[in-house]
């Protein structure tokens, strides 16, 4: 399979076989944004309006829409609801969309997040950081129990 | 990897690193993309150098500029870990809403 995600250069970039007009649903329609992140959505797509998603590994992201600019461009901000390190609106996140032929090429850009927060409240990596200390300390943390 | 998210926030910036991200360039090659006067993209330059993503070399009056993928390791890791896997399944959705909106009958749209 190609490579899908070339985030060699601090941002995410994705081509999908659809248009423009079909992807920019699922960043902006509640029941389309379910499909790929978190489990329930609310949100308000407009400048200013709130968004809240739940089921993102455990934590409820929750911010505002800053610029809708269908079908091309949608800037919201990020955080994580109850979270004092990463609070709602402390970081931004801007996705493109650019046609190509009949593709769409999406380019994500998670931007302004304060210094080693970012990470900490994903599952990943609350799995992973205690097995990579346990290999860099010499042991072996076992086979991976995520690992198919 | 603060200073590689404040660097790349900037779109231009951004699009020079896709144009240095398969081989070198001198800044002139690189200004000749842009719109903007020479001096603003210097001064990016200036800026992706110092976060670490670029690296510059000079040949006569030339400087050259090359991608620093090792400048970009915890950026990488955390976009991935945040929205990499979210991102392939956005993908796999929306090619299958974009299928079902041009209907079964559209043989072009089959794979």
């Amino acid at each position: 399979m190609a490579q899908v995600l070339r985030p060699d250069v601090g941002e995410l970039e994705v081509r999908i076989q659809a248009s423009p007009e079909t992807v920019f649903e699922f960043l902006t329609d509640a029941e389309k944004v379910t499909r790929w992140k978190g489990t329930a959505a609310e949100l308000d797509p407009r400048p200013g309006g709130i968004y809240r998603i739940s089921g993102m590994g455990g934590s409820t992201a929750l911010g505002e829409f800053v610029s809708i600019e269908p079908p091309t461009r949608v800037v919201f901000t990020w955080g994580w609801e109850g979270d004092e390190d990463v609070p709602p609106g402390s970081s931004t996140v801007e996705v493109t969309l650019t046609p190509d032929g009949d593709e769409t090429v999406l380019r994500l850009v998670h931007r302004d997040l304060p210094e080693g927060q970012g990470i900490k409240h994903e599952q990943g990596w609350s799995h992973y950081i205690p097995r990579l200390a346990a290999v860099a300390a010499g042991n072996d943390p076992g086979p991976d129990p995520w690992a198919h | 990897m603060e200073a590689a998210l404040k660097a790349i926030a900037e779109p231009r910036r951004r699009a020079i690193l896709r144009l240095v991200r398969d081989g070198e360039l001198t800044a002139g090659a690189i200004a000749s993309h842009f719109e903007v006067t020479r001096p603003a993209i210097s001064q990016h330059l200036s800026v992706l150098k110092d976060a670490g993503l670029l690296s510059e070399r000079r040949d006569g009056t030339k400087r050259i500029y090359r991608l620093r993928p090792e400048g970009f390791e915890d950026v990488r890791a955390f976009l991935e870990q945040m929205w990499g896997e979210r991102l392939q399944v956005l993908k796999a959705e929306a090619e299958a809403e974009e299928r079902r909106k041009h209907g079964a009958g559209s043989a072009s749209r089959r794979r």
